[in-house]
């Protein structure tokens, strides 16, 4: 049995802190690294084995972590997001979570007057600071003492650090100025993510060392006020934040989701000039490109000699020669992202490259079909239809007489003809007429068409043109209870009454 | 049959010097143990675990601009529990980044970066900046939105060094630009350099724990 002198020795804590900082041999001589030695030899005999007593303990808090992670991976699984789109210079970058603070603390910096224009000191000489402090702990706290109670300096600063990691990385979301202007939101992350542990950390080095009779109690109260002031200040950046508003951006995951969903970005983005099936050869009603000859797009010479990344590239950046306007983030703010282009590739690919087999689940038809007397809703029947054939021309800034058509409001009250366009119950509705093929002529100019047949390019399929009809001879419902509530049963054949066999 | 294996047991032995293996690592004493030591091997775990993973999803993703983010659709849609194995490596990164930085509180709480053990704390901070490393670097692979500007945006930050700034910037981009050189040279860091950086301090780190021992608890004696 090994016999311990009593440790520390007496002698040992007459050493005042500071000093010992200058005089570090004299504590870590070779008489103190035995009796550490010793020390750790009386431990490992009241201690336990490697195998199996830790191992057991490390193996149950690892399989404890495997089954967060797997829990984690599956009930929460990983966000999606868009591709990337280095043209889309609005968006707005964020880290990983573990360097929010690192962001938020470069951020605060930026406000400081006249300091905060040197950038390099926030993101190259603080954090550098950090790091070199971490790697030199060892020699920089060279006593032997271990216990807490006799280490409350660092483990105070450390705690502070932690704590205004963490209160960094709880206000990343808020950001510094107000949409009005004020900067009360910077100040008050500066005072709780600087000013506050920064004082805490001057007055517990004074107290260390310039009044060496502070007590370890007050250390702590000092610490802990600290923690808690820079916790409130906090608390009321976050209460004083404006709700962040949540942008859910539709990724598109599976094969059948990104047809679709290009299904609906052609729609409106391209059927005005390539119309529906993507056959036009000449531009018809589209302002400042009429008459234009192209290519059709659904065929051979588009599908077969250009790649999917070739495609993505012309929408997103356009053929000024051929007439295709770019749709990308670099010319217009408002475009289509990455993202998008590829899901209208796809679209492209699967549903006119003969190459391609389009699953059957993305064929589902645009609405579904009608029965005998059943009247047509706009939110189950009319609006897929108008997304597909007409908002393309039919929305704001486009050329269409003011009609436009991306909601219910806006179908039955907007354009230069609203007073004839849409009559419930009259088949004389300009709206039926132009799309039987039947243009409307100006009244006070009969040569001239005052709206031509729509859609310019091909007429609708004759069951799309009967819902229209039906919608409109029976009133223009929106929801499918309105509809349903119209539903005329087909009437009813005279029946034999009941009990006698019909012949 | 116990023969066989005795002799195979032997067999091996004379060659491999299990019993040596034992006495010197297994059998070890240790003080006794408690909760807060296990987050060292908790991370050994993690790297272990991200290690595996990562390894399985690199035989399906391509670090190219036009296919990186294709690639990980199909690892989430196309590939039997690649779900799975990408979300595993999504939240295992997190929990590596927390369980190494708590135990780098415990050992600093404990002080048990003191004689003997100096170099086992600063080999624990090289883990730690690699551990930082691997998040960043693994971040920008997906290349998604978040992962572009957030890997623009850090490295500016990189570029705002003085003087040397604009060469550090230039060599982590590949030019002035992110671009499919960039996405390269990340990926080639997260898959070779910072891994076989971890693994060899992971070896220097458990050759001193095992040569030192864990360290105790602290009391008032200490």
């Amino acid at each position: 049995m090994v016999v311990l002198k009593p440790f520390p020795d007496p002698k040992m804590e007459q050493v005042d802190y500071p000093e010992e900082l200058g005089i570090t041999e004299a504590i870590m001589g070779e008489e103190t690294k035995q009796r550490i030695n010793e020390r750790y030899r009386h431990e490992l005999n009241r201690g336990e084995r490697f195998w199996p007593d830790s191992i057991f303990k490390d193996l149950i808090v690892s399989l404890g972590i495997f089954v967060l992670v797997i829990l984690l991976a599956t009930f929460i699984g990983v966000a999606p997001d868009a591709k990337a789109d280095p043209s889309d210079t609005s968006y707005l970058p964020r880290p990983e979570w573990y360097f929010l603070f690192l962001f938020k603390f470069l951020a605060i910096y930026g406000q400081i007057p006249l300091l905060g224009k040197i950038e390099w000191i926030a993101t190259v000489i603080i954090p550098a600071l950090a790091v070199l402090l971490l790697v030199v702990i060892p020699f920089l706290e060279r006593n032997p003492d271990r216990y807490y109670g006799k280490r409350v300096l660092p483990i105070a600063i450390m705690g502070l650090a932690v704590v205004g990691m963490v209160i960094l990385t709880l206000m990343s979301d808020v950001p510094t100025v107000t949409l009005e202007g004020s900067d009360l939101p910077g100040i008050l992350q500066a005072v709780a993510g600087l000013v506050i542990p920064g004082v805490a950390v001057i007055l517990l080095f004074l107290m260390s060392f310039a009044f060496k009779k502070a007590s370890t109690q007050i250390m702590l109260w000092t610490t802990g006020t600290a923690a808690l002031l820079m916790l409130g200040v906090t608390g009321v950046v976050l209460a004083l934040a404006p709700k962040a508003e949540t942008t859910e951006i539709e990724i598109a995951q599976t094969l059948v989701d990104q047809i679709l969903a290009g299904q609906d970005l052609y729609a409106v983005q391209c059927t005005e000039c390539h119309g529906d099936d993507g056959s036009v050869t000449t531009i018809e009603g589209v302002e400042g490109l009429e008459g234009k000859q192209i290519s059709a797009i659904n065929g051979h010479d588009v599908l077969y000699t250009l790649n999917d990344a070739a495609m993505s590239e012309v929408i997103a950046y356009g053929r000024p020669d051929a007439g295709m306007t770019p749709f990308g983030k670099a010319y217009n703010p408002e475009g289509l992202t990455k993202s998008e282009i590829d899901y209208i590739v796809v679209f492209m690919r699967y549903m006119w490259d003969d190459r391609f087999e389009i699953p059957e689940e993305a064929l589902k038809p645009l609405f579904p079909p009608l029965a005998d007397g059943e009247v047509p809703s706009y939110e189950v029947h009319i609006q897929p239809i108008v997304k597909r054939y007409c908002v393309s021309c039919h929305r704001e800034g486009k050329e269409n007489n003011n009609y436009w058509m991306t909601n219910y409001e806006e179908i039955l009250t907007t354009g230069d003809n609203v007073d004839n366009n849409i009559l419930p119950g009259n088949s004389e509705s300009y709206f039926l007429q132009v799309i039987q093929e039947t243009p409307i002529m100006d009244p006070e100019n009969p040569d001239e068409e005052l709206i031509g047949v729509m859609p310019p390019n091909k007429a609708l399929k004759p069951n799309v043109v009967d819902v229209f009809t039906r919608w409109i001879m029976n009133g223009m419902p929106e929801t499918a209870e309105q509809a349903a509530a119209l539903f005329v049963a087909p009437t009813p054949v005279e029946r034999a009454p009941s009990g006698t066999p019909t012949p | 049959m116990a023969m066989i294996l005795k002799k195979l047991y032997n067999w091996l032995d004379e060659r491999l010097g299990l019993k040596g293996i034992y006495d010197n690592i297994l059998d070890r004493p240790e003080p006794r143990g408690n909760w807060w030591n296990t987050l060292g091997s908790a991370s050994l775990f993690l790297f272990i675990l991200q290690g595996a993973t990562g390894i399985f999803l690199s035989v399906y993703y391509t670090p190219s601009p036009d296919h990186a983010y294709d690639s990980i659709q199909y690892i989430m849609d196309g590939v039997a529990f690649g779900w799975l194995v990408r979300g595993i490596h999504h939240w295992g990164a997190t929990l590596m980044v927390v369980i190494v930085f708590i135990h780098m509180l415990r050992v600093f709480v404990t002080a048990s970066f003191k004689y003997p053990r100096e170099l086992t704390w600063l080999i624990g901070v090289g883990l730690l900046l690699a551990t930082l490393g691997m998040g960043f670097t693994g971040y920008l692979l997906p290349w998604n939105q978040r992962a572009y500007w957030a890997t623009t945006v850090g490295t500016q930050i990189a570029g705002t060094v003085p003087l040397i700034g604009e060469f550090i910037l230039k060599a982590l981009r590949g030019g002035t630009d992110l671009s499919a050189l960039t996405l390269q040279r990340f990926f080639a860091a997260h898959i070779w350099m910072l891994p076989a950086v971890l693994a060899g301090l992971i070896g220097i780190h458990l050759y001193l724990i095992i040569r030192h021992g864990e360290s105790h608890l602290p009391t008032k004696e200490d």
